[in-house]
C-alpha cells in the first residue's frame, strides 16, 4: 500500500527548504564579501607599511621597549605649546 | 638506616683538604673514599691520616666521569656522595640528603647550593645566591623531572656538591667526557625516567678565587665541557654580549646594594665585575670552539692544562665524534614531520552552489622565489587575471628552508609587484593568520603538506606545472614529490600530457590549462630577421632543458653549416662548446624579444613539461624545434607550429637545418607559430584555471550529496 503524503506539509517543508536555501545564500555571500574585504585591507595596510617592515620596524614591539612611551609622551609635551602657539597664531587676522 | 658513602677526587688538595675532610667525618658517613691522582703535596697521606679510603691512580688515568664511575664501584653505601676537594659540606649536609632521598623513591640524583666562601667577592657571591636560589624559593626540596622542564636551568648537575642512588649510578653511569660529566649525567637520569632533586639543606661553602685570566681559563675548560657533552656553543654576538655584560654588572651591584655595600665598595666593584664578566664571555666563546683552537693553544688557555684531544686510543675508550650543536629553529621540510602518516584537516562541509559562486576566495600558496623564476611569474600572472575575473585572492608563502626568513610580508609582496605583476592580494608569511579559503591551492609539491593542514577550506587543489619528482634523483625529495600528487588533492595541470599523468598514474581528478603569451612584450619587433641565426634556450642549471643534447645538435649543425650564428642565453654562465657562439646570459624580456624577433631557428627542449619558452618564439614569429615523445605534443600538435624532433642530436640538427633552408617551410611554420601564440593569452590561460578551480569545487559538492 503507497503511503499518503499530505501535500500541506510538503509545501511547508519545500517552502523551508527554499528560505534556509536564501539564508544560506546570503551568509556565504556575507562571508565572501568578508574575506575579499579582509584582503582588501591587508593588502592596502601592506603598501603603507612597507618601509617598516623593509627596515624590520616592529611598531608594537618598539613600543613595548621600557623609556618609549615616555619618550613620546615627552615629545607631544614639548611639542604642546608649539601648537598651541601656531593654532593661536592661524586665528590672527 | 641507608648507608653513605662519600668520595673525593683528590689531586694537591692544598690547603683546604684537611677542613674538607674534617667536616665530612662529622657528618659520619658509613665510608669515605678519596680516589688520588698523583698528588704531590702530601694530599693523600693527610686523607690517610683522618682515617679515609684511600684510592692512587696515576694522574694520566685520571677522567671526571671515569674515576667517579671506578669510585662508585668501589663504594658500599646505597648512597654515593660526591665532593670536591674544595668544596666543605655544612653542619647537616649529608641528613639533608638522606631526607630527600628517602622522601622519593624516584629521585635518583640530588645536589645541593655552593655557598661563598667569607671574603669571596660580590660577584661571586650574587651568582651562586641567585643561580641556587632560583631551583628554590621556598628552601624546600624540589624536584625537576625532564631537562626541558619548564623550572629553573633543569639539566644542572654539579658533582661538586651531588649525591645519587649507588644502583642507579652503577647502571647509567658517568660518560667518558673531558668536563661536564654531571650535567650528562642529568640527561641520562631523565631519559632512564629518574628525577632529580635540588636539596636546600645539603650545601657546601665553594667558590674560587681565581685571578681574572683564572676564571678565563676556568670558563674556558667549562664550556668545552658542555660542547663536548650538550654541543652548546657560545654566540659570538659583541653587541648582544656587551649588553648581557651590563646587565650582569648592574645585578652585581645592585645585589651588593641590597646586602649593605656601601657607595665606595660598589663603585670599586664596577671594574672588577665587568673584567669577570667579560673574561667569561671570552672563556665561554673560545671555549666552546677549543676543537677549532691549536693544541698548544689549547693547553694554554685551559686550567687543567689539557688540549682536550679526547681519550681515543685508550683501551676501552668509547668513540665520540665532533660534536655538531643544533643549528635550526625547525628541521628542513619539518612540514612533512607534521604530516607524517595524517591525511590532512577535514574540509568543510560543502554548500549547494559553492562551486558557481561569483566571488571565490582563493589562497594560493607558494614556496619561496628568487627573482626570475618562471614558476612563479606564471602563478602570479595567471592569479592577477584570476584577480580580475572578479576574485579575491591571497599569497600565503610557505618557506620551511627560511629562504625569505630576512624578508617581511610588505618587502614580499613589493617584490612580486616588482619584480612580476601587479597581484592586488595580500601576502603571508607562513600561516599564523590563516583564516580560511573556498579554495586553497598547492602550487609546489613542497606546499601540498602545509595545504592539507589548514582549516576551514571547502576544497583543496594543486597547480601543477610540472612533474617535479624528476627534478632531482632518486630522493627523499623526488619520493615526497611523487607521493604529493596522491593525496586527493584536484590537480590543475599546465598541459595535457601532465593531466593524463596525474589521472592515470596517481588517480587524481584534474583539469587543463595552457601557459599563456604576454603580447604585450613578444611581438615581432622591426628589426631585420638575420639569416642562420639560432636562439638556444640553453638553461644548462635546470637539466630538464636537455641543454647537453641542444649543444650535441648545435655542433653537428655547426659542423654543416660552419658560417652559423649561434646565440645561448638563458643561465649565469656561458656552457663550454667546441664551436663558437654568443652568450647573452640571463636575458630581460625585452631582450628576448628582440632575439626571437632577429633570429632565424629558435631551439628549447624540455623532456619534461614544456617550457614558455617555444610560445614566446613563436609569439615572435620565430619557428622553433623542441622535443617530441614529452609534453610538447599534447600541447602543440604532433605537426604544429613547432617543429618536433626525435630524441637524436642529428635529427634535432636536421630539423634545424630544414628551417634553415626551406622558406616556404620557415613561413608556414612561423605564421602558425604567431596564430598559436594569439590563442594563448595569459587571460585564456586564467579562465581554464578558474574553471579548474570550481571544478575541484564541483567535487566537494557531489561527494557532499553522496555522504
Amino acid at each position: 500500500m503507497e503511503a499518503e503524503t499530505d501535500p500541506v506539509a510538503t509545501d511547508q517543508l519545500l517552502a523551508e527548504n527554499q528560505q534556509l536555501r536564501a539564508s544560506i545564500a546570503e551568509l556565504e555571500e556575507q562571508l565572501s564579501a568578508q574575506s575579499a574585504r579582509t584582503n582588501e585591507i591587508v593588502a592596502q595596510t601592506q603598501e603603507r607599511i612597507y618601509w617598516l617592515d623593509r627596515w624590520h620596524i616592529d611598531l608594537d614591539k618598539l613600543v613595548r621597549v621600557p623609556g618609549v612611551s615616555q619618550s613620546r609622551a615627552l615629545l607631544r609635551a614639548i611639542r604642546a605649546p608649539f601648537r598651541l602657539l601656531k593654532k593661536a597664531a592661524r586665528k590672527l587676522p | 638506616m641507608t648507608s653513605v658513602s662519600v668520595v673525593v677526587p683528590v689531586k694537591n688538595g692544598g690547603e683546604l683538604l684537611s677542613e674538607v675532610l674534617q667536616a665530612i667525618v662529622r657528618e659520619q658517613p658509613d665510608q669515605l673514599i678519596v680516589i688520588d691522582s698523583g698528588s704531590s703535596d702530601g694530599s693523600a697521606e693527610l686523607a690517610e691520616t683522618i682515617g679515609t679510603q684511600v684510592i692512587r691512580i696515576e694522574a694520566a688515568e685520571f677522567g671526571h666521569g671515569r674515576t667517579r664511575n671506578a669510585a662508585a664501584e668501589a663504594a658500599t653505601g646505597e648512597l654515593v656522595c660526591f665532593l670536591t676537594q674544595d668544596a666543605t659540606p655544612v653542619a647537616g649536609w649529608l641528613a639533608a640528603y638522606l631526607a630527600a632521598f628517602a622522601a622519593d623513591e624516584r629521585i635518583g640524583a640530588a645536589f645541593g647550593p655552593h655557598l661563598p666562601r667569607p671574603g669571596s667577592s660580590p660577584t661571586i657571591a650574587r651568582e651562586l645566591d641567585q643561580f641556587f636560589g632560583g631551583f628554590s624559593r621556598s628552601g624546600e626540596v624540589t624536584v625537576q623531572a625532564a631537562a626541558d622542564d619548564a623550572g629553573w636551568h633543569p639539566g644542572f648537575l654539579s658533582n661538586v656538591n651531588a649525591a645519587y642512588r649507588r644502583a642507579v649510578l652503577l647502571d647509567l653511569g658517568f660518560r667518558d667526557v673531558e668536563y661536564a660529566e654531571d650535567q650528562a649525567f642529568a640527561g641520562d637520569l631523565f631519559a632512564a625516567g629518574w628525577l632529580k632533586a635540588f636539596v636546600p639543606g645539603a650545601a657546601v661553602l665553594h667558590s674560587h678565587s681565581y685571578s681574572q685570566l683564572g676564571f678565563i681559563r676556568r670558563y674556558f675548560d667549562e664550556y668545552r665541557g658542555l660542547r663536548q657533552t650538550v654541543g652548546h656553543v657560545e654566540a659570538l654576538a659583541p653587541l648582544s654580549a656587551t649588553k648581557e655584560i651590563g646587565r650582569l654588572v648592574a645585578a652585581d651591584e645592585r645585589w651588593l646594594a641590597q646586602s649593605g655595600g656601601s657607595a665606595a665598595e660598589r663603585i670599586r666593584l664596577l671594574p672588577s665585575s665587568t673584567a669577570h664578566h667579560a673574561g667569561r664571555h671570552i672563556g665561554a666563546v673560545l671555549g666552546s670552539r677549543a676543537d677549532r683552537l691549536p693544541a698548544i693553544l689549547q693547553r694554554s688557555l685551559s686550567l687543567e692544562a689539557r688540549d682536550g684531544a679526547g681519550r681515543d686510543g685508550r683501551e676501552g675508550a668509547v668513540v665520540r665524534g665532533k660534536p655538531i650543536a643544533a643549528q635550526r629553529d625547525r628541521e628542513l621540510f619539518y612540514e612533512m614531520l607534521d604530516l607524517d602518516g595524517e591525511s590532512g584537516v577535514p574540509l568543510l562541509n560543502p554548500t549547494p552552489g559553492m562551486s558557481e559562486a561569483k566571488r571565490l576566495h582563493i589562497a594560493v600558496v607558494i614556496p619561496s622565489f628568487r627573482t626570475g623564476s618562471g614558476g612563479h611569474d606564471t602563478i602570479f600572472r595567471i592569479f592577477q587575471k584570476i584577480e580580475q575575473l572578479g576574485h579575491s585572492c591571497s599569497i600565503w608563502l610557505a618557506d620551511p628552508m627560511l629562504r625569505m626568513k630576512g624578508e617581511w610580508p610588505a618587502v614580499i609582496r613589493r617584490r612580486i609587484r616588482d619584480e612580476f605583476v601587479e597581484l592586488d592580494a595580500p601576502v603571508y608569511k607562513g600561516f599564523d593568520d590563516w583564516f580560511g579559503a573556498d579554495v586553497v591551492l598547492a602550487t609546489s609539491w613542497e606546499t601540498v603538506a602545509p595545504v592539507l593542514q589548514l582549516p576551514n577550506c571547502r576544497a583543496r587543489a594543486y597547480f601543477v606545472q610540472d612533474y617535479e619528482p624528476s627534478f632531482s634523483p632518486t630522493s627523499a625529495e623526488s619520493i615526497w614529490a611523487e607521493d604529493s600528487y596522491r593525496k586527493g588533492l584536484f590537480a590543475i595541470c599546465a598541459s595535457p600530457w601532465l593531466a593524463e599523468l596525474m589521472s592515470e598514474h596517481y588517480g587524481a581528478s584534474a583539469s587543463v590549462f595552457q601557459l599563456g603569451v604576454d603580447s604585450g612584450v613578444y611581438y615581432p619587433r622591426q628589426v631585420e630577421r638575420q639569416p642562420k641565426t639560432i636562439a638556444f634556450y640553453g638553461r644548462a642549471a635546470t637539466p630538464r632543458r636537455a641543454v647537453p643534447l641542444g649543444m650535441l645538435a648545435l655542433a653537428e649543425l655547426h659542423r654543416r653549416q660552419p658560417d652559423l650564428r649561434v646565440v645561448i642565453y638563458g643561465d649565469r654562465h656561458p656552457v663550454e662548446s667546441t664551436f663558437p657562439y654568443e652568450y647573452l646570459g640571463v636575458a630581460s624580456q625585452e631582450q628576448l624579444a628582440t632575439l626571437y624577433s632577429e633570429a632565424t631557428v629558435g631551439l628549447c627542449l624540455s623532456v619534461t613539461n614544456y617550457s614558455r619558452a617555444p610560445q614566446e618564439m613563436m609569439a615572435c614569429g620565430l619557428p622553433c624545434v623542441d622535443l617530441a615523445g614529452f609534453s610538447a605534443e599534447s600541447v602543440f600538435g604532433e605537426d604544429g607550429p613547432v617543429a618536433l624532433s626525435e630524441f637524436s642530436p642529428k635529427a634535432i640538427a636536421g630539423h634545424m637545418e630544414q628551417l634553415l633552408q626551406d622558406q616556404e617551410l620557415w613561413n608556414e611554420r612561423s605564421q602558425a607559430g604567431i596564430e598559436f601564440a594569439a590563442r594563448h593569452s595569459w587571460g585564456a590561460a586564467a579562465v581554464e584555471v578558474e574553471a579548474g578551480l570550481r571544478a575541484a569545487l564541483r567535487e566537494q559538492e557531489a561527494s557532499g550529496r553522496q555522504a
